[in-house]
């Protein structure tokens, strides 16, 4: 027997070292945690591209937590269907069957290798430049600082510290590149920039959240006239810079005006992405709390009630399954229903004389369907006929009815079967109009037959109806194998 | 809530039950004849992976909807004791007969399908047949099976993996109407081994078919 392999979700978390990409991706595939480390090294060491990967990891793929998350989210009930529920959830949770149990792998002396070879984030001078004033891993903090940004906002130290190696970054790259950078104009605006950022920060979350709430912020309106801002602002500076000295010297403001708001947008990036993942679970489970108090309704106005009922009526057991069935039937309706799919269809039809029958007998009818058509007057005509089968097993076979209706492009079929003690069909007397007249005659009438088999085992009726009127002869009698054509 | 008990020396059929809901495990235990000894017992997912590799039945009765894991249910279950799929076989049991919950437990490798409103006989009965390593289809299942793979018996050109042939699809028809194995035999004038061989050959095809529309089949179907 062959099944699938088992694959574990792709999710960030366990043993990290920096965001746990590597750990999260060696569970993923199954290969040792090590061996995808070392590839990644040796990837970032080939001109950056293990940077690059890693970081597009680290943003798309979510941790363990967020994954837990947004699995909860997914229906828990035990009738909601579950395999339209993605394979996802927390990663930490390993079964033991599976060949990589989660190894404490040693951050320390990782880290310790990771570190010299790890090329610097922003670029070969900022590299430098951070070698200089910090240890050799300092290229690691600011990596570290996005990691905190992306779990928790507490962090604004963190975030100041990037936004500030990244501007020495853009300024040593244009000292190197022989641009004469004028510190004494960049200083005063690092030192507003940062001052924003403070009081930024300084808000707490929630105020944060309420104030872009208020500003519409997070609505198409809201960004129009955020961006309608920042162009006038740009156009604004343009205009005072082109005004004092030449196009030159202008266009050099503008690189370097645009190289820090792209800074700046770098390093509020990860924060962004996780107040928008915020957001979007606070919608999902505003919807999830709808839904459940929708359920909750039908619930208490269904199943509750039935319960209460077969509670009062305890000692009576026919009238216990009887609701118990008709409950069991509701609620299936509701659940499994398909919005998608048209009224006055055959096999509804069958189920809802199955349902009659079940509620008038208190017999258990199973109706098992394969392929369906629409309801035209002759079908109204085998329902008729399948519900008076029914009836009759209900009533003198004993257990279960089974009952089948299989629609085809030749001809639409339904069996009846129970397991009673049978009874011999052409010993009816004529009189007896149940089954010769409702059930056989029926058919006959529509240009369907009706056979009837009955041994010690049970009885079976099989009713057919050709799709196309008229082609069915109801007078050739077969009388092989017990069975008899009435 | 996980329980292992000794392992009884009694020549019987070891099953491990697997449901989050007690009073239906104990009344499970209760139902089932006395030849099957009820080995172990779990409620999650975890549990159930745990206690069936410790126990290593031969039967495992195994609810579809599950709680914990990842939130798969029984399909879990399943992938998580993939190495003990030769040895230990799967009984899936389920109240809710939505054709994607049995077709993906099936799928994943359980060699039949039950509905739990079913007799203790019945099941008893199911068990024995798992345990000989034949499929046990339930009327719904079997219906399942004519919808997917379509009512028209295989043309020499198909995949031999995506159509019944004429005499399962009659087996099939005939288990969708109600009819025991042993019913089907008489009816079709073979042995009751042939009904069953019949019945394993759909399963292979239902577990193994690479067939598109089969799976969409499932996840489309969400009548009943």
């Amino acid at each position: 027997m062959t099944t699938a392999a088992y694959r574990p979700p792709l999710v960030r978390g366990g043993d990290r070292v920096i965001a746990g990409v590597c750990a999260g991706l060696a569970r993923h595939l199954g290969w040792p945690v090590k061996m995808v480390r070392i590839g990644m090294v040796v990837a970032a060491l080939a001109g950056g591209a293990g940077v690059a990967f890693y970081a597009w990891l680290w943003i798309m793929v979510p941790t363990a937590d967020e994954s837990a998350k947004r699995n909860a989210r997914q229906p828990a009930s035990p009738i909601a269907p579950a395999v339209s529920a993605p394979f996802t959830a927390p990663a930490s949770q390993q079964y033991p069957t599976q060949p990589y149990p989660a190894q404490p792998y040693p951050a320390q002396p990782y880290a310790a290798a990771f570190a010299p070879s790890a090329p610097p984030v922003p670029g070969s001078a900022a590299g430098t430049a951070a070698a200089g004033t910090a240890p050799a891993s300092e290229g690691q903090v600011p990596a570290d600082s996005w990691r905190s940004r992306v779990t928790s906002l507490r962090y604004g130290k963190e975030i100041l510290l990037g936004a500030g190696l990244l501007l020495a970054a853009a300024i040593l790259i244009a000292r190197v590149l022989g641009v004469d950078v004028p510190l004494g104009t960049l200083i005063p605006v690092a030192a507003i920039l940062g001052g924003a950022a403070i009081a930024w920060m300084q808000l707490d979350e929630t105020r944060r959240a309420g104030l872009v709430d208020k500003t519409k912020a997070d609505q198409a309106g809201g960004w129009a006239r955020l961006a309608a801002g920042l162009a006038l602002v740009v156009a604004g500076v343009l205009v005072m810079v082109s005004g004092s000295g030449s196009w030159e010297q202008t266009w050099l403001a503008l690189l370097s005006s645009v190289a820090v708001l792209g800074g700046v947008a770098l390093v509020l990036l990860p924060w962004g992405l996780k107040f928008w993942r915020d957001l979007e679970a606070e919608r999902a489970g505003r919807v999830r709390a709808t839904e459940r108090a929708e359920i909750a309704a039908h619930l208490h106005d269904s199943v509750l009630q039935t319960l209460a009922l077969i509670q009062r009526r305890a000692g009576n057991e026919t009238d216990v399954v009887r609701l118990a069935r008709a409950q069991e039937r509701e609620l299936r309706g509701w659940l499994y229903r398909d919005p998608g799919k048209e009224a006055g269809q055959l096999s509804e039809g069958i189920n809802a004389a199955a349902a009659e029958v079940e509620d008038s007998l208190g017999h258990a009818v199973e109706v098992v369907t394969v392929g369906d058509c629409a309801m035209t007057e002759r079908h109204e005509a085998l329902v008729q006929a399948a519900r008076e089968a029914m009836l009759n097993a209900a009533r003198h076979g004993g257990g279960a009815v089974s009952v089948y209706l299989e629609v085809t492009d030749g001809a639409a079929e339904v069996f009846v079967k129970d397991r009673g003690p049978g009874f011999d069909p052409d010993a009816v007397p004529a009189d007896r109009l149940g089954v010769r007249e409702s059930i056989v005659g029926r058919m006959n009438r529509h240009g369907g037959t009706a056979i009837i088999t009955s041994s010690q085992d049970g009885t079976e009726v099989r009713l057919r109806l050709p799709q196309a009127a008229g082609t069915a002869s109801g007078a050739a009698a077969t009388n092989s194998n017990g069975e008899a054509r009435l | 809530m996980s329980t292992i008990e000794e392992a009884s020396p009694a020549r019987g059929i070891r099953v491990v039950i697997v449901d989050d809901h007690a009073i239906f495990r104990s009344g499970l235990k209760a139902d089932l004849d006395p030849d099957i000894v009820v080995a172990g017992e779990a409620g999650t997912v975890e549990e159930a992976v745990v206690v069936i590799a410790a126990v290593r039945p031969d039967v495992v009765l195994l609810d579809v909807h599950l709680p914990g894991g990842l939130g798969g249910g029984g399909r879990e279950v399943l992938a998580g004791s993939v190495p003990l799929l030769g040895s230990t076989r799967f009984l899936a049991l389920s109240v809710s007969d939505a054709a994607e919950d049995v077709v993906s437990v099936i799928r994943a490798g359980a060699r039949g399908y039950v509905t739990k409103t079913i007799s203790g006989a019945e099941i008893s009965d199911a068990v024995r047949r798992v345990a000989g390593g034949d499929a046990v289809f339930s009327p719904r299942l079997a219906g399942f099976v004519l919808d997917a793979f379509g009512t028209a018996p295989a043309d020499i050109a198909d995949d031999e993996l995506d159509r019944l042939s004429a005499r399962e699809l009659e087996v099939m028809r005939l288990i969708a109407r109600g009819y025991s194995y042993k019913e089907v035999a008489k009816e079709l004038f073979i042995s009751i081994k042939t009904v069953e061989t019949h019945v394993s050959a759909v399963l292979r095809k239902l577990q193994l078919s690479s067939r598109h529309e089969l799976t969409r089949w499932a996840a489309e179907r969400r009548l009943l």
